[in-house]
């Protein structure tokens, strides 16, 4: 046992030794989650831009008072950008087809009339194309029609057929926190360490095997369950150090980390010692390293939708969900997202640690058995 | 030298490119079954087929806790009940009960109906429930609070079965209608745009400038660049042989998205299979200037995952690049494949002929013959180094 622990401790020595040669690989190590954060950061400002100047064009087919009322709200939306007013429906929906605006509103005739007795209605035409941006534009006319409810009710005396919504919806999310992109963020660290994970795999056995050196490291006088044994303390290693990166990008960003440090970095642990033996399986029968990275990042990416990274599993179509309930890193996301986000204790995530630690145990004497017979 | 020479060299060097292809298992595995495939499938699996409809919110598991116990109520309940958006409404909790259940995987959220419910909408107030989320789920609370707000605002307690609504009516706001114009598209329709074009630049870019690696690492790129095969014989020769393979792709993937999910492109083929071998010979001309700039194989897959994340955060696939700002824009606005992911979404979803698309057109056409050009000058220096 004495010898076996010797063992290891020298293997993973070895591949951290190489790591800090190869500097290509240990500016990736800083250099991904800095990127994924950066990409993160880009989205969410264009999300939380005050103004947006989506392009529209207006037809005020009605010029009235109450036309007048909602034509203003629409000028003075923080969503929107009255780029023409036009005059006719058609020349309104020409724009949008040519691409000159992404949104076309038209104000029918007898809007003003209509909307004394609560009959109105406005028509938006939109490129759906733009799918956020047309977003932007149905939520502008919202708004837009919600402020002459308001005002007109505001104002009593006016003689509008209008009543506000009979229910209003107030929302209180669990974590208390304001609503914001930020709930993605602990899927960032399940993709690093994913990615990671892949990454060191490819390190480990790939490239050793292309330099020629994996045959001599299995005939030395080490056991090879030590030779992965340290391979996999290595990859341990790396994943604290790119877990303790990413969780201090979050706190420097302004997340605040509510869980157990303890159990996030076990989290993540578990989840690179799983996507190890998921690349050491693969890595038995795809032996080039440079083609094994090119399928291992082409395999993550649909994974990262179905595995919960950037969107809650529950929201996919039934098929996605019960691909997503079947891989174990769906869990590891969660429980990230449970204990970063909402600061949940070991009793939450118990169980997606348990199946990230079942998939491992299943999985890896496999890929051991695998990659031994294809040595 | 004449054209015919030319030509034939060109073709020399694209069987060669197929003998080392045919030979190489992985890389045909990789480049025609695992990215078509998996990406389509993924999408597929994700979003569900282009004829089928889903409510995101209808499986998900949301606690009815009713303390008014009123009339108008148990309207509400049966209303949201009997919808297609909430089937998973759990009833029997207290709220303390139901809070406490709250981030713990049994239930998502709880729809709380507070005391005076009834009263307030009797009185002609504006009467509130509560929605508390677990919103450690990305998407999900925006989600349950949209489609719920959509039933609420066009509730009448003095009926006793609420009309079915249309979408069009539960977008409209209390007084004002909202119709909406515009065709609406299912998410497989979109997300085809999208994959149709990753997996031509995914596979495309690691096929030139990862083969061309490749080859320098064998040794045999530089004994390529200093036979008598002229320069632009060697790429257009590894051009063409990557053109066969992107249309073998596009067919896969279109295959399995319209007969496999249902796509229905809102254009004709030969309009997708010449976009696809656009965006495919822009992803070329990159690779051929990356080859040219001496990677080795692992800076080339480097690049490749930095080109793919950096597609989906200024390419318009995440949210509109008109939308970003910044600095973020300007490179939105400079990278090519932008316009590729328009001029997909103009024909695919909208069906805007493909020459109408002059802009988009223009600038992937300026971007193709920008970077062989590039490339070309590169190799040839690189050529005179290797002869003196």
């Amino acid at each position: 046992m004495k010898a076996f622990v010797r063992d290891t401790v020298a293997i993973t020595g070895k591949e951290l030794k190489q790591l800090r040669r190869d500097p290509v690989s240990l500016v990736l190590t800083i250099i991904f989650p800095i990127l994924l954060i950066g990409i993160f950061i880009v989205i969410v400002s264009a999300f939380r831009a005050t103004t947006h100047n989506v392009p529209i064009v207006v037809a005020d087919l009605d010029g009235t008072p109450a036309s007048n009322a909602l034509l203003n709200q629409l000028t003075q939306s923080r969503f929107v950008h009255v780029t023409q007013l036009v005059q006719t429906e058609d020349q309104a929906y020409q724009a949008v087809a040519n691409g000159q605006a992404i949104g076309a509103i038209v104000i029918p005739q007898g809007f003003g009339v209509a909307l004394a007795s609560g009959d109105a209605f406005v028509i938006v035409a939109t490129d759906n194309s733009k799918l956020t941006s047309s977003q932007f534009v149905t939520a502008a006319v919202n708004d837009g029609a919600q402020a002459l409810v308001n005002q007109a009710t505001q104002e009593g005396g006016v003689s509008f057929g209008l009543k506000l919504a009979p229910i209003e919806v107030i929302t209180r999310p669990l974590s208390g926190r304001p609503p914001t992109g930020d709930p993605i963020l602990p899927g960032f660290l399940g993709m690093i360490a994913i990615l990671g994970g892949f990454d060191d795999i490819v390190n480990a056995i790939s490239r050793e095997r292309e330099r020629g050196t994996f045959p001599r490291l299995a005939l030395s006088p080490v056991s090879l369950l030590a030779v992965y044994s340290g391979k996999m303390s290595a990859t341990v290693v790396l994943t604290i150090l790119r877990t303790a990166l990413m969780l201090l990008i979050f706190t420097l960003y302004g997340l605040v980390i509510r869980g157990s440090l303890l159990l996030i970095f076990l989290t993540t642990i578990l989840m690179a010692i799983f996507t190890l033996s998921v690349g050491l399986t693969i890595s038995s029968r795809i032996r080039g390293s440079a083609t094994l990275t090119v399928l291992e990042i082409a395999m993550t990416f649909p994974l990262f939708t179905l595995a919960g990274t950037f969107n809650s599993p529950l929201l996919l179509a039934p098929g996605g969900t019960a691909i997503a309930d079947s891989l174990p890193w769906t869990y590891g996301n969660d429980a990230l997202r449970r204990l970063i986000y909402l600061g949940s204790g070991f009793s939450a995530v118990a169980g997606d640690l348990a199946i990230l630690l079942i998939g491992s145990l299943i999985l890896l004497p496999i890929a051991i058995l695998l990659s031994k017979r294809t040595m | 030298m004449s054209i015919k020479i030319f030509l034939s060299d060109s073709i020399a060097v694209a069987e060669n490119e197929f003998r080392q292809f045919r030979r190489n298992r992985s890389a045909i595995l990789i480049s025609l079954v695992v990215l078509p495939f998996f990406f389509t499938a993924a999408l597929g699996a994700g979003q569900g087929g282009a004829g089928s409809t889903y409510s995101p919110t209808a499986r998900i598991p949301i606690a009815w806790v009713d303390n008014d116990n009123s009339l108008a109520s148990v309207r509400l309940w049966q209303t949201l009940a009997t919808s297609p958006d909430f089937r998973n409404l759990v009833e029997g909790y207290t709220e303390q009960g139901a809070l406490a259940q709250l981030g713990t995987k049994r239930i998502y959220a709880v729809i709380v109906v507070p005391k005076g419910f009834q009263n307030d909408l009797e009185s002609g107030n504006q009467a509130r429930i509560l929605l508390y989320t677990d919103d450690s789920e990305p998407g999900m609370s925006d989600q349950i609070e949209s489609t719920l707000t959509s039933y609420t605002q066009n509730f009448d307690p003095n009926v006793e079965v609420q009309p079915y609504l249309s979408q069009l009516q539960r977008q409209s706001v209390a007084g004002v209608g909202i119709v909406t114009k515009g065709a609406t598209f299912a998410g497989f329709n979109i997300g085809l745009t999208t994959v149709l074009a990753i997996v031509q630049i995914f596979a495309g870019f690691y096929e030139i400038a990862g083969g061309m690696s490749r080859e320098r690492e064998e040794g045999t790129y530089a004994r390529l660049l200093v036979s008598p095969v002229p320069i632009g014989s060697i790429m257009l020769g590894k051009t063409l042989f990557d053109i066969l393979l992107s249309v073998i792709r596009t067919f896969t993937v279109l295959g399995l998205s319209v007969y496999g999910y249902g796509a229905r492109p809102n254009t004709d083929i030969l309009t997708l299979l010449a976009l696809s071998l656009i965006i495919a010979l822009v992803t070329m001309g990159i690779g051929f200037v990356v080859a040219a700039l001496k990677m080795g194989q692992r800076a080339v897959v480097i690049i490749e995952f930095f080109l793919i994340l950096f597609l989906f955060a200024f390419s318009g696939l995440i949210i509109d690049s008109n939308l970003l700002v910044g600095v973020s824009q300007v490179i939105s606005y400079l990278l090519p494949f932008t316009y590729a992911f328009d001029a997909l979404k103009r024909t695919v979803l909208l069906g805007r002929p493909l020459l109408s698309l002059t802009y988009d057109l223009e600038y992937m056409i300026g971007s193709i013959i920008a970077s062989y050009v590039i490339a070309f000058v590169l190799l040839h220096f690189s050529r005179e180094r290797l002869i003196r």
